[in-house]
């Protein structure tokens, strides 16, 4: 506390000789965020607190005057008694005050505020200045664990004059494990290596500072000599290890390989056929081919039409079955023919039409607000998350309400006719399109928000151009700092399970990519080969760190974050369902989808099915974008072990167990084939004998038999994750 | 491999439910006998809930608050039944829930502005209004539902469900934010069907119990992804051996096993409940909440009376609901366990006074009933009144925020708490709730 102390002194000795002139924006707004009073549990929650509400982060200081000079008939303050001011009584205790004593008697704070009141509630100096940035330092630095260093934070103002803010600003540590950080910006490093942010922020500026603090127990570079390259992101990777101290896993098996890539790539098991041929080709390109034939697989479009689908697939109880429909038969019909993915966006973004002729409609319908499509635009392609922006700014980077209305300004002239939602049918169609005309206000000033793209400058638009194309135009510049770097992370995040930015649609500087030279590159590499989603992932496939073992060694078994190792992952609903089905031999039945569909092909969330509800389909009465639960359940083990439903497909006149059982293989041969197709692998020589041994069990018949042998598969680890 | 300890040691299953429950952290199944013994549990953290959901809104003159002074045209076709409360009636199409007035409360008096089945489906189940409008035939979360914040609040034990839904999850019943481990296990099924199974929680009737431990043994010895113990390393497979464990422990618990089949049940009971869906499930929401899941939500739609309101609610929606929560609110009481064991009932809104040309009462967020007994809430007590045409809730008016504030403070959740998205954005509980006070009394 002591060692800012010395500005408020002077500060307030100047109070008190009467030759300060206060600002109710430069000094008492800050104090009240400082003191908790305008925080988001407090008075700045909706609705406020006990009738008193102030803006979150001090957004509107005009409405917190208001509030503050003229609420509650002006008991709030008394110029005539300043003592008697609520405001005083409450923020001290020396009333009962709900939020406890938030400002000490007799402290600078208070004396301050006193000030201000008697000196009749200035809402500006006589020469008022703005805050126009904050500096932290230091900025960026290298440290020991362990170490502890002092953050100073700067406001800068309009006539260049500065003011030591490092008592009012708040803090708070990206991540706990690398530092904390407490009240007056004091940081402590924690013990391991890596990199963190602490965010600083000071009304409505925000800024941060970094820490790195390099593995302490560098390795050789013996170590990294011998390591496999098989392309340019294996380079990077193993340069980020180097700095970290972490050493890449062994590859993983031939037989895991396959598994994983199959399931990533196109969602589905390897047959045993094909796992035999794979594990027999002794062909030095053998990856290099399958990994061809999987990009090649029809397949392909519908495992990664879910994965779009999550995000853009609106819920159909609101747009309407149609629109749903059709925007799922187009978004499936442009993945099979691999249109490059500024295509698809573009397409998607300057979409008009009829909502029940043309798919990509269906979007307009539901972001039916410029604002709405703005921040969803915004989330999904780019990356980053305005939506905090639309009531406050963002609390932890500098996106304001002007960030957030300006770009919604690029929806802001869409036009519609027709029924629009009435849900649950919405059966009407309706019809989207642009035309000149309309603007989208600033909330709270009400100014004309003219558009533009975040991070740029505002763009004029000739009146008879769409905004949208202005946009899209502006999101496919090669070095756009979003756009590709957006997509190469989630599609980075669906291989290996985090994101180089993780969460994959939450960039911002205080949430450093774990490798910005890496993450720079596959942007770069993916737009230089015309944002080729089949480019990228290949060039991730054969990358030597995909193929690497999930078991650690002794430098990488806490690491999450530099993909050092693979990590397990539960497969997703639908491949799931898919993988069950496929093994037991027993095709799904859907409502409204051909004989043989698969659950990938699933177009809705409201197709009935307990085992998708069950492994984490999103809820069908969700807002998309849909978050995914990947954990584990018990619910999930509780499905596999005891459903009637499972044991249907064990035991299925049709199914693989009963193919195998009326076949003319021995034991042994049978437990091979179930180790193919459940593994991809052949079992072990123990297992091989563990397995045949539930052949010979009291009153067991041969299919029971082959069915206990599945079941305990599908009940496995090996099984239920990719690994 | 440490998961491969005791393994193959040969412990039956006897053994296996002693240790097992008895290394369990938290409430267990034996718990919950003693506790059932002693009737009582003070801080609501044991205090389970039985949410019925009459989806579409019930008239509340048809049920809780008849009109009998009121005009022709909003007074109704119903008469009144004296309740166990001398001065206070229900419709006479209630009379063992006036009988049974002794077990809980009716609060009269809880209005809103949601006056749409979507919209209302989200206040009253959440406890929040949607944060833009949404239409009547919306199904929409924007906030976690009571159930998975009580799943999420409660965490999972001995195996068994947090939260489980029946017949079907409503529309706004699913865990938001909170993810997937927290959404309703939905129990589909009729309990009066013949050969009826809560899904999941035993082994197929088709796999007999020698079988089943040569599944489990073989399981045991095929599952052979190596673990990584290393606990900063986060391994999900080491998750997965615990939900193993724990569901054996589910499958080869007496108590558990006995709760899920309702057959087990005496057939006097089963009839005191009524043959039919409804009550059936009101009594397996029993069993379930004694045997330990905290939250049980017996969903019974159709109650959007806009049609024939006094044919269809006479014949069947009001008899079964009538003799339904009247034998579960008696069988509660009788068995002691009344004190642990929170009854709400309600729907998403109330309906209009006058009667419309079709003979039906439309929407009306303006005034509602709600009935909630147990938890100690006290009996035969009427909270709040509506004016004497039954327009308005007039008296100790409450708002859907201050019956979800109610809920959680008996079940020993703060309401006030704040919760995070995983964006980081601090979400209260419950904006701006107050108990209602007369169910703490």
């Amino acid at each position: 506390m002591r060692r800012n102390l010395s500005i408020y002194l002077l500060f307030a000795l100047s109070v008190a000789g009467g030759a300060a002139d206060l600002s109710f924006r430069n000094d008492v707004l800050p104090i009240l965020a400082r003191a908790g009073c305008a925080a988001g549990s407090c008075h700045a929650k909706a609705g406020g607190q006990n009738g008193f509400q102030l803006s979150i982060f001090a957004y509107d200081p005009a409405s917190d005057y208001r509030e503050i000079v003229h609420g509650a008939r002006g008991r709030r303050v008394f110029p005539a008694a300043p003592d008697e001011s609520l405001l005083l009584l409450k923020a001290t205790q020396s009333m009962d005050h709900e939020g406890g004593r938030r400002i000490e008697p007799g402290s600078d704070f208070h004396r301050v505020l006193r000030e201000w009141i008697a000196q009749g509630l200035p809402w500006a100096a006589t020469n008022e200045v703005s805050l126009t940035r904050i500096e932290v330092s230091p900025g960026t630095g290298r440290y020991g664990r362990g170490a502890e260093l002092e953050l100073k934070v700067t406001a800068h103002y309009s006539d260049d004059s500065t003011r030591d803010v490092t008592r009012l600003a708040e803090y708070r540590s990206n991540d706990e494990a690398m530092a904390i950080v407490d009240h007056d910006g004091r940081v402590t490093l924690g013990g391991q290596s890596g990199e963190g942010v602490i965010i600083v922020r000071y009304m409505d500026q925000v800024g941060n500072a970094r820490v790195t603090v390099p593995g302490e127990r560098r390795l050789p570079d013996s170590a990294y000599a011998g390591l496999p390259i098989r392309n340019e992101i294996d380079k990077l990777v193993y340069a980020r290890h180097r700095e970290l101290g972490l050493l890449a896993s062994g590859e993983c098996s031939d037989s895991e390989f396959l598994r994983r890539a199959s399931l990533d790539a196109v969602g589905k098991l390897p047959t045993p056929e094909v796992a035999r041929d794979y594990l027999l080709d002794f062909s030095a390109d053998k990856r290099a081919k399958l990994i061809d034939e999987l990009l090649a697989d029809p397949d392909w479009a519908d495992h990664w039409a879910v994965k779009f689908g999550d995000l853009i697939r609106p819920n159909t109880q609101r747009v309407g079955v149609k629109p749903v429909y059709l925007l799922d038969g187009w978004l499936r019909r442009r993945l099979r023919e691999n249109v490059p993915y500024d295509a698809l966006v573009k397409e998607l973004l300057t979409a008009s039409g009829s909502t029940h002729q043309y798919g990509p409609v269906a979007f307009f319908r539901d972001k039916r607000e410029p604002a709405t499509a703005g921040a969803f635009v915004s989330r999904i392609f780019l990356g980053v998350r305005l939506d905090c922006a639309q009531c406050h700014h963002h609390p932890s980077e500098k996106w304001g309400q002007d960030d957030y209305y300006r770009f919604a300004a690029f929806f802001g002239s869409m036009k519609r006719k027709g029924q629009g939602i009435s849900a649950p049918i919405s059966g009407e169609p309706e019809y989207w399109w642009w035309e000149p005309g309309g603007t989208v206000r600033h909330p709270v000033t009400d100014e004309v928000m003219p558009p533009r793209p975040l991070d740029g400058v505002a763009v004029e638009i000739p009146t008879e151009k769409d905004p949208r194309s202005v946009l899209i135009d502006w999101m496919l510049t090669p070095d756009n700092p979003f756009f590709a770097k957006a997509i190469v992370n989630r599609v980075w995040g669906e291989f290996f399970g985090v994101g180089i930015v993780e969460p994959v649609d939450d960039f911002r500087e205080s949430n450093p990519p774990s490798n910005d030279t890496l993450l720079d590159w596959l942007a770069r590499d993916f737009v230089e080969n015309g944002y080729d989603l089949k480019h990228l992932m290949r060039r991730i496939l054969r990358s030597n760190v995909y193929g690497l073992s999930s078991m650690p060694n002794e430098t990488n078994a806490a690491d999450r974050r530099n993909n050092a190792r693979s990590l397990r992952r539960r497969l997703p609903a639908e491949v799931m369902a898919d993988a069950v089905a496929s093994f037991t031999g027993t095709p799904e039945k859907w409502d409204g989808l051909p004989p043989g569909a698969r659950a990938v092909q699933t177009w809705n969330t409201r197709m009935s099915s307990t085992f998708l509800d069950t492994f984490g389909r999103p809820d069908f009465s969700a807002e998309c974008p849909c978050e995914r639960d990947p954990a584990p359940t018990i619910v999930q083990s509780l499905h596999l072990m005891n459903s009637d439903e499972l044991q249907s497909r064990l035991s299925a006149a049709d199914g693989r167990a009963a193919a195998l059982a009326a076949g003319d293989a021995g034991p042994e041969e049978i437990v091979r084939q179930i180790y193919l197709a459940a593994y991809a692998r052949p079992p072990t020589v123990d297992e091989l004998r563990v397995a045949s041994g539930a052949f010979s069990g009291d009153g067991v018949s041969r299919q029971g038999a082959i069915e206990d042998i599945m079941w305990a598969l599908i009940n496995s680890a090996e099984f239920v994750f990719n690994h | 491999m440490n998961k491969l300890k005791n393994k193959c040691s040969g412990i039956d299953r006897r053994d296996f439910l002693q240790v097992g429950l008895g290394a369990l952290g938290g409430l267990t199944l034996t718990d919950v006998l003693r506790l059932r013994a002693a009737g009582k549990a003070s801080d609501g953290k044991d205090v389970r809930c039985i949410f019925v959901w009459l989806d579409g809104g019930p008239s509340h003159y048809e049920t809780f608050d008849p009109k009998p002074e009121a005009p022709d045209g909003i007074r109704g076709e119903f008469g009144t039944v004296k309740t166990a409360v001398p001065g206070v009636r229900f419709s006479e199409h209630l009379p063992n829930l006036a009988k049974a007035f002794d077990t809980f409360t009716v609060v009269r008096s809880i209005a809103h502005d949601q006056n749409n089945h979507g919209a209302g489906n989200h206040y009253l189940t959440t406890g929040r209004p949607t944060p833009t409008p949404v239409g009547c035939g919306a199904f929409v979360t924007f906030h976690p539902s009571f159930g998975s914040v009580v799943s999420h609040e409660r965490g999972l034990r001995d195996g068994l469900p947090s939260y489980v839904s029946m017949p079907q999850m409503s529309r706004s019943g699913g865990a938001n934010f909170l993810g997937a481990t927290h959404a309703p296990f939905v129990i589909s099924g009729n309990p009066d069907g013949k050969g009826f199974r809560v899904r999941d929680v035993s082994i197929p009737k088709s796999i007999s119990e020698g079988r089943a431990e040569n599944r489990r043994a073989l399981r045991e010895n095929l599952d052979r992804l190596q673990r990584i113990n290393d606990r900063a390393a986060n391994d999900p497979a080491v998750s997965l051996d615990e939900f193993y464990e724990q569901g054996y422990r589910l499958v080869y618990s007496k108590e558990a096993q006995a709760a899920f089949d309702i057959a087990m049940e005496p057939e006097k009971t089963r009839e005191s409940y009524g043959r039919n869906d409804f009550g059936q499930r009101l009594l397996l929401a029993r069993r379930l909440t004694e045997v330990g899941v905290p939250f049980v939500s017996v969903y019974y739609g159709g109650w959007d009376h806009h049609t024939k309101i006094f044919e269809t609610m006479k014949k069947t929606a009001l008899p079964k609901l009538d003799q339904g929560m009247a034998a579960l609110m008696t069988d509660l009481k009788q068995r002691g366990t009344l004190d642990n064991t929170l009854v709400v009932c309600l729907g998403e809104f109330g309906r209009t006074p006058k009667v419309n040309k079709d003979t039906g009462r439309d929407h009306w967020s303006f005034a509602m009933s709600v009935m909630a007994g147990g938890a100690g809430i006290p009996g035969g007590q009427i909270v709040g009144a509506t004016d004497v045409k039954g327009y308005y809730a007039n008296e100790n008016v409450y708002r859907p925020e201050d019956f979800a504030a109610s809920l959680y403070t008996k079940l020993g959740i703060d309401h006030a708490k704040l919760l995070h998205t995983p964006v980081g954005r601090p979400v209260q509980l419950v904006d701006k709730g107050r108990r209602i006070k007369e169910l703490f009394v």
